[in-house]
């Protein structure tokens, strides 16, 4: 493999970058009303030149105020998830980790149910929620896991396990004995469900938030291609491992805890892409980072188009759709790599 | 594992001008990304409410304001009952789309579907353009605000009992604009009510099990509009809790031993076979109800807060207060009424003369 360089970076991320463009264009195009990709293309003209009075009313309703804002949330949701699984497998040096495997996921989902059950009226609340309950399940999890002032690798996926299935366990709980309105759309949630689109701000929140995550998680990507070759290596070779330890746990949670609270339990995304990624363009984490980040995007776009039109016009839940086209890439992906 | 994390790039320490292109590099991803988000900014603020010369306000349920045209011409229905509710006024040819569920009368099943009562298309509704658009407490309150968010209108409504029901015909027909066959509607429903309860008035009400669903077995709680629907039968649930839908122990309800199971089913053959079943499995065969063949299977009306609903709760009465009936039946039926309990078989025949007995009625 060729040693990364600037030019081959900006190559695949450029390429990537179009990928994404297509499928969102793609995105766009299928749907309830059916749209030509020239029209397409020249009303995200008009829009980017800020004339977009000029679009009859009805098509502008459907294709640019409920399926854009859908897809930008997928884009943002798909790039946090891939970040963040990307990340907790470099931490764990385990291919298996992931938002989901670590509890962090069911912690946001836990986090967010019970902030709605506190304060249903205020519309922040959930994903403040989500953040708290990452942080402080990957925290839990985190000191669970430490013997001895060292932290055992597989002690903590193990720790994660039963997190999350302890979690899952209270969510059953509440969603059982509580009832009522805002309740009752839970359980499509916890599916992974992006057919509701957010409040502008909230989408502001995920944005900023996401932007600041990836960044601070590619900032340390040269260390944590050193910590590849184990923590003590990376020690001798001069890198702060606690802060970096420290800044892409923050970072990952906080990049689970905005994807589960906009969209909830999507899985598989943060699992495979990272891997996908790994396999073709190697694992230099300088371009594993961005690369996920868009893979991710394009996965959540391309699955959530297909949940919206396989059965149309009845919607299924995103993440069944990642499960099932997951799954089974991760079996072909694991005896590809074993030969 | 098959894949280790294996370096396979040599590891470059970086110059200094390659951390700075990195860092360039960074600085544009963010651009990117802060790129795309005005853009879905300025497409989502870009919808306002469209505005209606001559529009008239109306309050929804939940008490939110909605402006509404003078003459309603499209409406969407998110809920089975509130497309009953719609074609019981008489407004059908204005429904211009509803959902999978919806299947009565035959005529909304010919409607465009917009999807699941929970998952509706979003897409679909807003490609119906529909003036306003029906919605219920099985819709996601989600699912609500994206419509308010895309400037659709969506009266609410929020039944929880037969009279609210009835409320409710009144309130979407003023929605809709067609007060006047609203009026007369809830008044016919009323009156058929007020006659139950005269024929009941007397009666102690039966103990009854609802049984939404046998494995598990799941009821209805007090606050559901079909235990109110029991109530007017002259029933009283023996599962008394807040959940809504509460799964039940088999233990419990044995402990209980309701005198009357009452199940809701379109397809009266159908559940007769299940319930045959259901005399052989442990837990059920030792309910008296069932021993006993004291099962009354209603009409899935029930399960809908629509002015069926209202057919359901007379047949339910006429099967748990035949006496009170007895009157409005043929004198030759009265005998056969006498022992309807003794066996499930004769139940249904006793049920089905109920329905005909209906028919004559109206």
């Amino acid at each position: 493999m060729r040693p990364l360089t600037v030019r081959r970076l900006l190559w695949t991320c450029g390429g990537l970058a179009l990928l994404l463009l297509a499928s969102v264009v793609l995105a766009l195009k299928l749907g309830a009303v059916p749209v030509s990709v020239t029209d397409l293309v020249l009303d995200l003209g008009r829009i980017a030149i800020g004339r977009a009075d000029q679009l009859p009313s009805e098509y502008r309703l459907i294709v640019f105020d409920l399926r854009l804002p859908r897809i930008l949330l997928g884009i943002l949701v798909g790039a946090a998830l891939s970040v963040a699984g990307a990340s907790f497998q470099a931490l764990l040096r385990n291919p298996l980790a992931d938002p989901y495997v670590l509890g962090v996921s069911s912690g946001a989902a836990l986090g967010s149910i019970l902030a709605l059950i506190i304060a249903p009226r205020f519309a922040l609340i959930t994903p403040l929620g989500a953040l708290i309950g990452a942080i402080a399940t990957i925290a839990g999890v985190y000191f669970l896991s430490r013997r001895d002032g060292q932290l055992d690798s597989t002690t903590l996926l193990l720790a994660g396990i039963i997190c999350a299935s302890f979690f899952s366990a209270i969510i059953l709980f509440l969603m059982t004995t509580l009832a009522g309105r805002d309740l009752r759309g839970m359980a499509f949630w916890l599916m992974g469900d992006l057919s509701t689109p957010v409040t502008p701000a909230i989408q502001w929140i995920f944005t900023v938030g996401l932007v600041v995550g990836i960044g601070a998680i590619y900032s340390t990507s040269a260390d944590l291609n050193l910590m590849l070759t184990g923590e003590r290596e990376a020690i001798h070779l001069g890198v702060d491992v606690t802060r970096v330890k420290l800044v892409v746990y923050v970072c990952a949670s906080l990049l689970t805890a905005l994807a589960v609270s906009a969209s909830g339990a999507i899985g598989y995304v943060g699992l495979l892409v990272p891997h996908v990624v790994r396999l073709i363009f190697g694992s230099d984490y300088r371009l594993l980072i961005p690369a996920s980040a868009l893979c991710g995007a394009i996965a959540i776009v391309l699955a959530d188009t297909l949940a919206r039109t396989i059965v149309s016009p009845t919607e299924l839940p995103v993440g069944a759709m990642t499960a099932m086209a997951g799954a089974p890439v991760f079996i072909y992906l694991l005896r590809r790599g074993l030969r | 594992m098959g894949f280790d994390f294996q370096l396979r790039a040599p590891y470059r320490v970086n110059s200094k001008s390659e951390r700075r292109r990195f860092a360039e590099f960074c600085a544009g991803i963010i651009l990117l990304l802060l790129i795309s988000c005005p853009a879905s900014i300025a497409a989502q603020s870009g919808a306002t409410p469209a505005k209606i010369p001559g529009g008239r306000e109306v309050t929804d349920e939940l008490g939110r304001k909605l402006r509404l045209p003078r003459e309603v011409d499209r409406v969407v229905s998110l809920a089975p009952n509130l497309t009953e509710i719609v074609f019981a006024l008489g407004d059908g040819n204005h429904l211009a789309g509803d959902t999978d569920y919806c299947d009565y009368p035959p005529e909304a099943l010919q409607k465009p579907h917009v999807g699941g009562t929970v998952n509706p298309n979003l897409e679909e509704v807003a490609a119906l353009m529909p003036e306003v658009i029906l919605a219920t407490s099985i819709n996601r309150r989600e699912t609500v605000n994206a419509l308010d968010r895309v400037g659709l209108p969506v009266f609410i409504t929020d039944p929880h009992s037969v009279d609210e029901m009835i409320a409710t015909v009144e309130h979407i027909g003023s929605a809709l604009a067609v007060e006047k066959s609203a009026a007369a509607l809830a008044a016919g429903l009323r009156a058929r009510l007020a006659e139950i309860d005269r024929r009941l008035a007397g009666s102690a009400p039966r103990r009854v099990l609802f049984v939404v669903w046998t494995d598990p077995l799941i009821s209805v709680g007090r606050d559901t509009f079909i235990a109110d629907a029991l109530r007017r039968a002259g029933g009283r649930s023996v599962v008394d809790t807040s959940a809504e839908w509460p799964h039940v122990s088999l233990e419990e309800i044995v402990r209980l031993q309701p005198e009357v199971l009452v199940f809701a089913s379109a397809h009266a053959g159908e559940t007769q076979r299940d319930i045959e079943a259901l005399r052989a499995r442990p837990g059920w065969k030792s309910l008296e109800a069932i021993e006993r063949g004291k099962v009354v299977v209603v009409s899935d009306a029930i399960n809908r807060p629509a002015p069926r609903m209202v057919d359901a709760v007379e047949q339910l009465a006429r099967a748990l207060h035949p006496d009170a009936f007895a009157a409005a039946l043929a004198p030759s039926a009265d005998s056969d009424s006498a022992r309807s309990h003794s066996s499930t078989s004769d139940l249904i025949r006793f049920e089905s003369r109920t329905e005909e007995a209906c028919a004559c009625d109206r």
